[in-house]
């Protein structure tokens, strides 16, 4: 069961995100707050695993509230999902480690995927008995971006495959499509080659996602994902990847 | 009178007195050189230094006398009626020519050469008597410049106030377009979100969050008009998946987009009425099985933008064929483009409807800052 505290000095707001959250499972919200000074005592006195923070508020903003949480007096700190009308804090929310940033109005969809993060990253902090995942070195784990009017706080392991299309490349998750201003290359050397596979000048493939790699009837290689899609493969990468696939 | 002429409007810059000054003090040395070599010609010797002097000098006194006049006058000279203005303009160019006089025959005593010495009045009368005429000429000279520069300006100052004038229609036009389109869409879909609430509210709430991204990236574009292909794109992908949940699955959306095109600039919200227009005449009225293709291909130097969708083709839609939609979005092309665009819109077969505009391609600047950021959870 996840604890969770709502904080929003618009009581509507508070109203709306408990009413979700009772639809969901495995969620208990254990407390609201209004101002920073009442979430702050939340905090301390319920100790919950996550906090859906509003970013205008009386008193302090959300942003301060989160990076003052994240200090971890009370230790552990709660994982934060914003809740927000405004874009322009994404990248500092981001920079917090909060887990989502919802944009207000959200659906019920946008706030379960939220939860769905909040759940794996309180899951993994209790598997590794420790704060965020500086273990993780040098390669990141998200990645922050706006697509289709939305703030997309996308962890890399979500990603299916990515393609090249001239200056921007085309990343795609189980349900989504999201074409972003980036370089291949650039895009490549944030990502763990242990787990990202350049298997064509074009193209990137997450080896969790992959079945199979295939021979087409022409003499083709294709790499086949275990939702069935196919992503076509230069010869000079074929070695590498039926090798990691066997080991693997 | 006597304040500054062009007080508005910046002076050319040769009207700087020291610029005018020199301007007018060269051009007496240019005519003490050329009297000096005709003089060579014919053998007299004259001191250079003299001769240099003496025009010099005449040059000088009336380059201040039409400075003091332009800064006086020169208003009045540009903008007076011409007929009015020679009747008091001839007795003041007799009035300077005798001054300019006045004064030179001061400055040097000892002209004319070769000739004994004589009174000051004497000197003036043989001076003015060989000079009187160029005295005029320069005089009126004069005259016309400044007058030639009052027409030049007001031609410039007419033709800058027709061109603000034509780009200040333009986007107010283009703006007011603009506001037709986005209010007539968003009571369009208020309207369904108002029917879901009752029916079906999960599907409201997801609408709601559909129609906020959309505003969220129109209101954040502003007042641009122009922008890259990858964010209508993007708009048009929301809107799409708004119809979809509208029209529960009973059309098949296919885009395609040439990779190489994603920079490309196209007037903000082009696509969407087109679509809006294929699902209004075409696509609602068939029960299941629609498809909608929107595509963007580029040829040679222009961009090709296709809406096709099934339907009842467009002879059924005769009266209302044209909606408000199209007709904005061909004047938006026309205003944007001119004539170097196109817009088609045509049946295939079997019902299909194809929408087919050309732009001319051009890409905007590419922007420096990432728009992804990294990290660590």
């Amino acid at each position: 069961m996840i604890h969770a505290v709502v904080a929003d000095d618009e009581a509507l707001a508070r109203a709306k995100l408990r009413q979700l959250l009772a639809e969901e499972h495995g969620v208990d919200v254990v407390g609201e707050a209004a101002n920073a000074e009442e979430t702050f005592e939340l905090v301390r006195t319920t100790k919950p695993q996550v906090v859906f923070l509003d970013i205008h508020m009386p008193g302090m903003d959300g942003l301060d509230i989160a990076a003052e949480l994240s200090l971890g007096k009370d230790a552990p700190p709660p994982h934060i999902i914003f809740t927000t009308a405004h874009d322009q804090y994404a990248l500092r929310a981001f920079e917090v480690h909060a887990v989502d940033y919802l944009l207000k109005p959200f659906s019920r969809e946008r706030l379960s995927s939220a939860i769905e993060r909040a759940r794996k990253q309180i899951n993994t902090r209790q598997a590794s008995g420790q704060h965020s995942g500086s273990s993780l070195g040098r390669y990141a784990s998200r990645i922050v971006f706006k697509s289709k009017g939305r703030i997309v706080f996308l962890p890399l392991s979500d990603i299916r495959w990515i393609s090249a299309e001239e200056n921007y490349v085309r990343i795609r998750t189980a349900t989504e499509t999201h074409l972003l201003r980036e370089t291949m290359a650039r895009l490549q050397e944030k990502l763990d080659p242990e787990v990202f596979l350049r298997i064509h000048r074009s193209s990137i493939v997450n080896l969790q996602f992959v079945k199979e790699v295939r021979t087409e009837a022409d003499g083709e290689y294709s790499v086949v994902l275990l939702n069935g899609e196919k992503v076509s493969m230069s010869r000079s990468y074929r070695a590498r990847i039926t090798d990691l696939l066997t080991n693997g | 009178m006597s304040k500054t002429p062009n007080s508005t409007r910046p002076q050319p810059w040769f009207m700087h007195p020291a610029a005018f000054l020199s301007g007018w003090v060269l051009l007496g040395f240019m005519f003490a050189v050329q009297d000096w070599m005709s003089m060579r010609m014919w053998s007299y010797h004259v001191n250079l230094r003299l001769l240099t002097e003496a025009w010099g000098m005449q040059y000088f006194i009336w380059g201040v006398l039409c400075w003091l006049g332009w800064v006086w006058m020169g208003h009045h000279i540009q903008r007076a009626k011409l007929t009015r203005l020679l009747l008091w303009l001839v007795p003041i160019s007799v009035a300077c020519c005798l001054v300019e006089e006045l004064i030179w025959v001061a400055c040097f005593p000892h002209l004319p050469l070769n000739r004994p010495a004589m009174p000051y009045w004497p000197r003036f009368w043989f001076h003015l008597d060989a000079e009187l005429v160029d005295n005029l000429v320069i005089f009126w000279c004069t005259f016309a410049l400044f007058r030639g520069i009052g027409y030049y300006q007001q031609l410039r100052e007419k033709e800058e106030a027709a061109a603000e004038l034509r780009t200040q229609l333009a986007h107010a036009q283009v703006r007011a377009l603009r506001m037709q389109l986005n209010p007539h869409f968003l009571f369009n879909t208020m309207n369904s979100i108002s029917s879901l609430i009752r029916i079906d509210p999960a599907a409201a709430d997801v609408m709601l969050e559909q129609l906020s991204s959309l505003l969220r990236m129109t209101l954040q574009r502003g007042e641009v008009q122009l922008i890259p292909l990858s964010d209508e794109m993007q708009f048009t992908e929301m809107y799409l998946a708004m119809q979809d949940l509208r029209f529960a699955g009973r059309v098949r959306q296919e885009i395609s987009v040439d990779p190489g095109l994603h920079d490309a600039l196209v007037p903000a919200m082009l696509l969407q009425p087109l679509i809006e227009n294929a699902y209004c005449h075409g696509l609602s009225r068939i029960q299941r099985d629609g498809v909608l293709v929107i595509a963007a291909h580029r040829e040679d130097s222009m961009l090709q933008l296709r809406v096709s969708n099934s339907g009842v083709g467009l002879a059924s839609n005769d009266g209302e064929r044209k909606g408000v939609g199209l007709v904005n979005v061909q004047h938006r092309l026309r205003l944007h483009y001119g004539d170097n665009q196109t817009f088609s819109i045509q049946e295939v077969a079997g019902g299909m409807v194809t929408v087919t505009i050309s732009l001319p391609l051009s890409f905007r600047e590419p922007e420096v800052a990432a728009l992804a950021g990294y990290g660590v959870a």
